[in-house]
Order: structure tokens, then sequence, then C-alpha cells
């Protein structure tokens, strides 16, 4: 029985719909378990329902499944027909990863389109070419100049992992010989070291992921506290609609700036408010999403009112880093000292450039060291994280005998070699001979 | 006129006997040829059976059939269980057996089985006429059969190495085979050169043993075989010294005279398995090595030095070994030798150990690159049942890396060849929570039945296991009900008590508790013996681990079951790059499975591959 596989399968640039594909037995079952939709799911029609990325937050897209064998790939196939661009396609993805699905090898939907039957003979060859383009652009990513540190790096990991059950398996294979015996303690404290240059890595990996993507900055605050303006002042056009009258910001507006190299991604959010009007209603819930998607909030106030209730609901709600921002700073100050505060005034366009250097500040400075800088793409940074959650696993069953300890290291092996290319770990047996002095 | 037999196996060791044992029990009339009739057998070096992953392979060779295992319960000395504090995929059994009582009763197995024929003889030549074999004797004997199984051991143009003295010897100044290398090279097999050695035995009487650790068997334990009645025996100690910086000094100032260092021995020797001058040489660091001092037989007062092996000249050997506590007046009886030997390239065989190159010739034990009794004897079982399957024109026997190490063993080194002699070691086993001692009955001895090597008796006992096993695995769904009892036991056990009735299952599964623990309180699991219930501890407590390894092994199984013709052709394959294609064509890997462990080999490929031959298997 084959694996269910996923993928993004419309190109990686800026579409309006984004389409993320599953085939295999489990399509339908996974589908089911992040899907919310009223009607009953039936082959080849277009639903319109829910995607729970993750609790309380839902994306609204159109499925269709298409059942064995009359699909393209000949397994159950589901698709989700998204709105939006690759960083929702790629939520979207890691859900369905998260729930059981397995990320696609290169080629691998016309692979076994092919060994089902799907697609003639005559075409082998075009699917050879696909997986080995495919396979090689993967390659060219992970030899790139800077995505080659990163090869380096976790080829690094990969040999302290190995080195790390070569002490393990010597006591195991050769129990008789005296001083070898490793301390358990000593493999965790291994182990803790490899768990935090594996999480560097990652921290480095997000701040590719910046260089690549840009940075996602939310604007939220109470309603007319100038969210429209400040965007346009941010901006320097005029974007957004702005008017005094409350709630005319429905939608959430995406506009982009440069900054010293990085991409700044705004979002201008609808004012947070409990209102009756149902389009309204839509744009405020499309704000709470844009609130958990983003990189980094600005908080707006009106410095020229009191801190209410409503501002502190606000405050409460946001979980990721944000700058307080303090609008309208030509008129009195009424404001209280905010936390991680800038004063700005987007009528008068003052302190806009102080903002934009306190947001990159903020997300960038501490984070990436551009000489260190790396890349990743999707796959790598998928299997960099299962590492990782493979390392916290392992401390979760620490009283385990050394064989299953082992037994798990080496899983997390396996999980990097997925991006060094490394299948085989023959090194382990080699170092038993090289660092230990073993056998009769 | 030439004897005719179905069967020809070069060699009676380890490899040799099984083969023909193998064969034979399966009716094939076979001919067992050997150098030295009273080299039937031989425990060449450690007088010791099994260890880590080695008493694994010995328990796979019982379970499948094989006769290792009875011999080695019959005749040990002492045995123990490796590795008892850890868990029980790396506990392993380790002998310590009578080498001379070992020969003698696996010669009588031998000799007492019908269609096999044991003789002695060097054979010089092999040449193959219309899928026949003929083979011809140094005395010009000349034996003509169907199948042949090369299990030559490290006699094959040896020679024996002690400082400047060299001899063109067998193990033991036993004679050697000097002219049998040529006809494999004739035949077109590519030849390895590998070294092994041997330490000194010296005579028991001259150790002064009052100050050194004494080693004594565990009595309350398992055994090789599933078969053996009779509990494990402790009839005499090993005893545990060290070297020291003087025996170093020794060692260091007449480096110049040890042949593996000065270049004089060229062959390969294994590093697990390296003299004590290489040791001293690479481990500067290290200013004592444990030596185990290891009875070579009851009969006899020669005792063998673990750890101590080396090809110095036989003066500085006997000063090394004065050096050592409780050996200073030790009477050296035979002299440390290392032996130089040739063996084939083992990516010339198949996995069923048959040749690529010849139908009908199979290889397996030391002249495949491998060292170890136990795994010439795991090839040789292997070998003989497959030599035996040909004879009857059936499929061959090959068993999987998660069925047995007797399937890792081959599958490496006819997938990955073999740099230097190959040892059996836990950690190349990649499903070794599944590969236990405990269980080898379990995987094997249904296929041992199917092919016709399992007697009625091991059958009966087998299905007998597996039946209460599986009565007692029902039992685990008993609910122990929560009361005060219930309460008192847990507590007892350093665990919190559960919240409600809990299955002896979930209770099992506590850390501080057991299945044997239960039935002290409980009684549920009186009518079974030890065995079982440590067999329901093991796949009760790993139950999770070994469902994740199963899911592993299912992924590479549907690799597996991909077959690749024999007739299919990696030359001109579009898509494969070239270097992939000459290692595919060199070891031509019998599945997908077997071509995704060949190294430089990617998963790309093997999609490609895929494709390949899905294409290849239509058009026809």
């Amino acid at each position: 029985m084959n694996n269910t596989i996923v993928a993004i399968s419309t190109p990686m640039g800026k579409g309006a719909i984004s389409i993320v594909r599953l085939s295999g037995d489990k399509s339908l079952f996974i589908a089911k378990k992040v899907f919310l939709c009223k009607e009953n799911i039936e082959p080849r029609k277009m639903i319109l329902g829910k995607f729970i990325i993750e609790q309380g937050i839902t994306e609204k897209c159109l499925m269709v499944y298409f059942k064995s064998p009359n699909s393209f790939t000949g397994e159950d196939i589901v698709e989700f027909h998204i709105h939006g661009g690759i960083i929702l396609a790629r939520k979207i993805q890691q859900k369905l990863i998260e729930e059981g699905a397995v990320l696609a090898e290169p080629g691998e939907f016309s692979k076994r389109a092919f060994e089902n039957g799907k697609i003639s003979l005559d075409e082998a060859e075009s699917i050879i070419g696909e997986i080995n383009s495919e396979s090689e652009a993967e390659l060219k990513s992970v030899l790139s100049s800077a995505s080659g540190k990163l090869l380096d790096k976790i080829k690094n990991i990969q040999s302290d992992l190995t080195m790390l059950l070569a002490e393990i398996e010597v006591t195991m294979d050769y129990p008789e010989e005296d001083e070898n015996e490793v301390v358990r303690d000593k493999i965790f404290e291994k182990l803790d070291a490899i768990q935090l240059s594996l999480r560097e890595t990652l921290k480095n990996a997000d701040a590719a992921r910046y260089i690549r993507n840009g940075v996602n900055v939310a604007l939220v605050g109470k309603a007319n506290v100038g969210k429209s303006s400040l965007l346009n002042a941010l901006i320097g056009e005029n974007k957004a609609i702005v008017t005094s009258t409350e709630g005319t910001t429905r939608d959430v507006i995406e506009a982009k700036v440069d900054f010293q190299g990085i991409r700044f991604n705004f979002f201008d959010t609808a004012g947070i408010r409990d209102s009756n009007d149902d389009i309204e209603k839509i744009g405020i819930e499309k704000s709470k999403e844009k609130l958990e998607e983003c990189d980094l909030v600005l908080l707006i106030y009106d410095g020229s009112e009191e801190f209410t209730k409503n501002d502190n609901d606000i405050l409460k709600i946001i979980k990721k880093p944000f700058i307080s921002v303090i609008n309208k700073k030509d008129l009195k100050r009424k404001m209280k000292k905010q936390e991680n505060e800038i004063s700005v005034s987007a009528k008068l366009e003052s302190n806009i450039e102080q903002l934009k250097q306190k947001i990159y500040d903020t997300i960038i400075k501490n984070e990436i060291n551009f000489n260190g800088l790396v890349v990743t793409n999707e796959r790598q940074l998928n299997h960099l994280k299962e590492a990782e959650k493979q390392i916290d696993e392992i401390f979760s069953v620490k009283n385990e005998s050394l064989e299953i300890i082992s037994m798990l290291i080496k899983k997390v092996w396996k999980e990097l070699g997925k991006i060094t290319g490394e299948t085989e770990n023959e090194d382990i047996i080699s170092l038993i001979f090289s660092k230990f002095c073993v056998g009769k | 006129m030439k004897d005719s037999y179905e069967a020809i196996v070069i060699g009676a060791g380890h490899a040799g006997c099984e083969a023909g044992l193998a064969l034979a029990k399966k009716g094939h009339k076979t001919l067992l040829l050997t150098i030295s009739l009273d080299a039937v057998a031989f425990l060449a070096c450690n007088p010791s059976i099994g260890g880590t992953a080695k008493g694994q392979l010995v328990s796979e060779i019982d379970a499948l059939g094989g006769e290792m295992g009875i011999i080695a319960d019959k005749t040990m000395i002492q045995i123990r269980m490796l590795n008892r504090g850890r868990g029980p995929a790396v506990q392993s059994l380790r002998a310590q057996s009578d080498k001379v009582q070992y020969h003698v009763e696996m010669k009588k197995v031998i000799e007492n089985t019908d269609n096999l024929y044991l003789k002695q003889a060097e054979v010089i030549d092999i040449h193959i006429e219309k899928n026949k074999k003929i083979i011809r004797t140094a005395v010009g004997d000349e034996f003509i059969c169907d199948v042949v199984v090369f299990a030559t051991g490290v006699y094959l143009d040896s020679r024996i190495i002690i400082g400047e003295y060299t001899e063109n010897v067998g193990p033991n100044g036993f004679k050697n085979a000097k002219k049998l290398s040529s006809s494999l090279t004739n035949l077109g097999y590519k030849l390895l050169r590998f070294k092994t050695g041997t330490p000194a035995r010296i005579n028991s009487r001259s150790i002064d043993f009052s100050e050194l650790e004494e080693q004594h068997g565990d009595l309350n334990i398992q055994t090789f075989s599933f078969l053996t009645k009779e509990k494990p025996k402790d009839l005499a100690s090993c005893y545990l010294t060290y070297t020291n910086l003087e025996t170093h000094k020794i060692i260091l100032e007449n480096l110049d005279k040890a042949p593996a260092i000065s270049g004089e021995i060229k062959g390969i020797g294994p590093r697990y398995c390296p003299s004590i001058e290489t040791k001293i040489v690479r481990f500067a660091d290290k200013d004592r090595h444990q030596l185990f001092l290891e009875p070579e037989a009851l009969s006899t007062s020669e005792i063998y030095i673990q750890g101590f092996s080396t090809s110095m000249p036989a003066e500085i050997q006997h000063k090394m070994i004065h050096s050592i506590k409780g050996l200073e007046k030790a009477e050296i009886m035979r002299d440390a030798y290392a032996i130089e030997y040739d063996c084939i390239d083992p990516i010339q065989l198949k996995p069923s150990l048959e040749s690529k190159i010849h139908e009908g010739l199979f290889f397996a034990g030391q002249i495949n690159g491998t060292s170890g009794y136990e795994e010439a004897a795991a090839q040789g079982l292997m070998a003989g049942i497959n030599a035996a399957l040909k004879l009857e024109n059936k499929n061959p026997l090959i068993l999987s890396r998660s069925d047995a190490y007797i399937g890792v063993l081959i599958d490496d080194i006819v997938t990955k060849g073999t740099e230097e002699p190959y040892r059996m070691m836990t950690s190349r086993a990649e499903y070794r929570l599944s590969l236990r001692q405990d269980n080898a009955d379990l995987r094997l001895t249904e296929k041992g039945r199917e092919v016709g090597l399992v007697d009625d008796i091991r059958y009966k006992k087998f299905l007998e296991k597996k039946e209460n096993l599986n009565k007692a695995i029902q039992l685990l769904n008993q609910k122990l009900k929560l009361d005060e009892k219930l309460i008192l036991f847990f507590e007892n056990n350093n665990e919190n008590p559960p919240k409600n009735s809990i299955t002896v299952r979930e209770a099992v599964k506590r850390p501080n508790i057991d299945a044997f623990k239960i039935n002290q309180e409980y009684q549920i699991f009186n009518d079974f013996d030890e065995e079982i219930i440590n067999e329901l501890n093991i796949i009760t407590k790993y139950d999770g681990y070994l469902n994740q390894q199963e899911e592993d092994i299912q992924k590479m199984k549907k690799m597996e079951d991909v077959k690749i013709p024999e007739n299919f052709t990696y030359e001109n394959q579009k898509g494969l790059k070239i270097e992939t294609i000459q290692k595919l064509s060199k070891i031509k890997p019998i599945n997908l499975g077997q071509a995704s462990r060949i190294s430089g080999v990617s998963p790309a490929d093997i999609a490609v591959l895929s494709v390949l031959i899905k294409k290849f298997k239509e058009k026809k």
C-alpha cells in the first residue's frame, strides 16, 4: 500500500489560486479531518468549505475529490483550491503533513500515474525527465552557494549524531570491553547540543525565509486610529481606502515595500471590534487570521486618546512580536507609555523611516547573520522540523534502553539524510573501530 | 568412470558442514571434501561460539534446522548472556566451547547422516562441461556433480606468519589448498587477499590464577538451540588479566619486527580483530588492554589468550606474555600467528550465494570475505539449502534483512562487498529490535519447515510454543480489578496505582512491573514457562517501537516486491547516470530494495529505475 503524498501543484509564483493535492489511500480520510463542509463529498464535485489550519483558524476554500481509479494518479486524489499566495498554500500543505500525508518526492505524482497505467509507456521518458529535473533542481538548491553552508551545517550535525551512535553502539556490540561504557547522561548532554545546533539552523532557515518571502507585518488597532493612513505613509501611495468612517477597511490589504534589501509585506486589517455588518464581520475574521500568520504586528494607538478597554482587548489577542505605534504625534499625547513604542504621524509622514528601521531591527537584525546566511526550500525546512521534533521525542523517553535510544537517533540521522542525500550511515561501524579499541 | 554425486561441498569447516548436512538432509547425494579429516568443524581461533549478534546467528541457524546450535549446546564449557542488563534486542549468548568435543561431535553427526559422504582430499581444479561440474583432487581422483559449494575457509593459498618466519600452510599448520585459487581465477573470479590472526596458547598449569579475576557462566538462561532440554553447564571458568606498560614497551621496542606493521603482510586484516601491536600503536593513550584467558577444552590444559593476537617473532611473543600479571611463568604451547589467504569478492554472488558467473556454483564462509564461525555456518546453511533447491528446480530461499541476521549478513556482502573480513554486529541490523535471540524460532522455523530442514520434533515444539504464546497474549486483555491488592501491588513496585481497573497489558507496560511480577501476585500465567512470559514482556513493553519498525519494514518490503528481471540490462538506459549504470550492472540487484542499498544509488535513481523496470516488463 502506497503512503499518501501531498504537494502544492501550482507553480511557486504568485497566482490567484493555489492547488494543494493529496494522492493515496488516505487522501479522503486526511481531507475529512481538516475540511469542514455542509455538502456531501462526491467524486468530481467542487465543494465549498473551511480548511482548519489550526484550532480557531480556518480558510475558506474549494475541495474536489477524485475517486480511484478515475484520477490523474489512479489513486484517490483530493485537491484543495485556495485563494492567495504561497504562504497559505504552504500552511495547508504543512497541516496535511501533520495529519499523516508525506511530502511527495520529485516527480512522484507522475510516477504513480505511470505505475497505475494512467500514463502510457511512451511517456515513461518524460516522467524520468521530470524526476531527474525536479531532483536536480532540489540538489542545486541545496548546493547553491548560500545553501552550501546549510548543507555543511547539516552534514556536521549528522556526523555528530554518527559519533554519538558509535559511542552507544560500541557498548552494545562490545559489552565485554572495559572503558567503553557510555554514561547515559553524556548521551543526552550531547543530544542536547545537537538539538541546539539544529534549532539554530532552523532559526537561520526562518531568517532565510524572510529574505525569500519577506516579513509579514500586520497592522492592527481599534477602528479609526489611522491604520490605513499609516499604511499609505509606509508605502507612499494611496492603496488603502482612507475615510474617517469607522470600519471602512473591510478587506485585508496587502502592500509591499523594500527596506534595506528586505521586503515588508504589510497587511492592513479591519478595525477589530464587534460588528453587526456581515461584510465587515468577514473582514474582522480575516484580520484575526492575519494576526496568526504574520511575523510582526504593528499595534496602532491614537496618541491623542486614553488607553481604553478596547485597546487592551486587542493587546491580549496578540501573540506575535509587536511594536506599539503611537499615531497622531502631531496632537497632544494622552496615551500612556506602551511597550516597545514609537511615535509617528501618519498624516505628516513623520518618523515613518524610523518605524521601518524599528521593524527591521525587531525582526531581522537579531535573527539574520548575513554572513552565515542559509536558504532553505520547503522540503528541507520540513525535514529539519521533523528532525527537531524527533529529538524532542527522544528526550521524552529518556529512560528507555539504549537500543531504543539508538534506534530513535538513527531516525533523526535518516531524516537529515533526506536533505544531504546520504541514505545509509556506513560510518558508525568505521567509527567504532577507529575511535575505540575493541576486538580480541 | 568418475564417481558421480548430486552435490559436492569443498571444505568441511563450519560453512561446509552446514552446507553438506542441509543438502544431504534434503535427500541429495553429497560429497563433503576436506583437506584433513582432523580439521572438520575445527575451532581454529577462539574456543567459543556466539557473542553479540553471533549468538543470534546461531539461534537462527538452529531455527532453520542447522546443526551449529545443537553441537554448541552439547559441547559447551560455560555460557553467558551478554548485555544482560540491556534491552532484549542486544542480548546475545556466548559460550565457551570444548574445541576437541566440538570437532568430535560434529564429525560424528556428519558421518551418521545418510546421503552424506565425508572424504579427505585436496581439490586442485574444477571445470565445467555442459552444466556438469568436474572436480579433480591432488591424488588424481575425479568427481562429477551438478552443484558445488565452495567453503574453503582460510585455506586458499594461505600462509602463516610469525615474525620473519613464514610458511605456506593453513591454520594450525594444516595443509593448505595450493592450486584451487588459480582454478577460480581461470573461471573468472576476482580474488581478494585478506589476513587474520590468532593468539598464543599457554599451559594452564603454568598460570598463576591467584590474583586474576574469575569469570563464571550464567546458569539460568536459555541455550542456543530451541531443541536443547538440558540446562546450561558451567564446567570451567575464564580469567581476566591485562597488558601493562612493560608489555607495551616490549612491543614498541620491537615494532620493526612486526610483519603487520613493517609491511611484510599485505593482506587486509579485520579492524575489529586487531593484533596487540596494532592496538598499542593506534591507541597509544591506553595504558592497558584487557585479556581473557579461555580454556580450549576440558581434555587439555591449553589456554587461549583472547585479545593478544600477534605476528611478532616467537622470542618477542614470549617476552610479551611473561610481562603480564599471572603469566609471568607461562609455558607457551603454541605460538601466535597471522594468516593470509585468498577469498573471492562477494559481490560476484547473488543473494542466494550462487555465483553470478556460473550457474550451480555456490560460495559460503570465509571464502566470501567474512570472518567468524557463526557467519560461516550461517552462509553454509543458506548455500546448502539453495544448492539443494537448485537441484530441485525451485526458487532460492532468500532471507530479508527484516527476517534474520543471516539476511543482513548476506545482503551486506553481496550488495556492498567488503573491504575487510566481515564480522556480524548488531549495529549492522537496522531492524535489530525484531531480530532477537529469543524469537529466532518464531521468525524462521516456518521457513525451515518449508524447505524441508525442520523435522517433526522441532516443528511440533515450535507450534506448541506459538500456540502457548497466543494463549498468553490473550490473557493480556484480562482486567485487574481496582482494589486494595492492586493498589498495594503498584505501590510496592514504585508505580502510581491506576485510577480504574486496568488490563494486564497496561500493567506490563509500566517500567517497574512485568509479567513475572504480575504472575507472582495474580497467578495469571501459571500455565506458561519462563520463555513465554519473557516473550510477553518484550512484545508488550516494546510494542510501540516494534510497530514503528514494522512500518519501516513494510516500506522496504514494498520495494523488494519489485523484482528486477534477470535479463534487464542497464546499458543505454536513458535517465540513469553513467556511474549509476556501472554500479547497478556490477551488482545486478534482484529487486528495487537491494538496488536502493547500493552505495551511491540515490532515491531519484530508484524512482527512475522503477519506471524503467515497469516499462521493460510491460513491453515484453
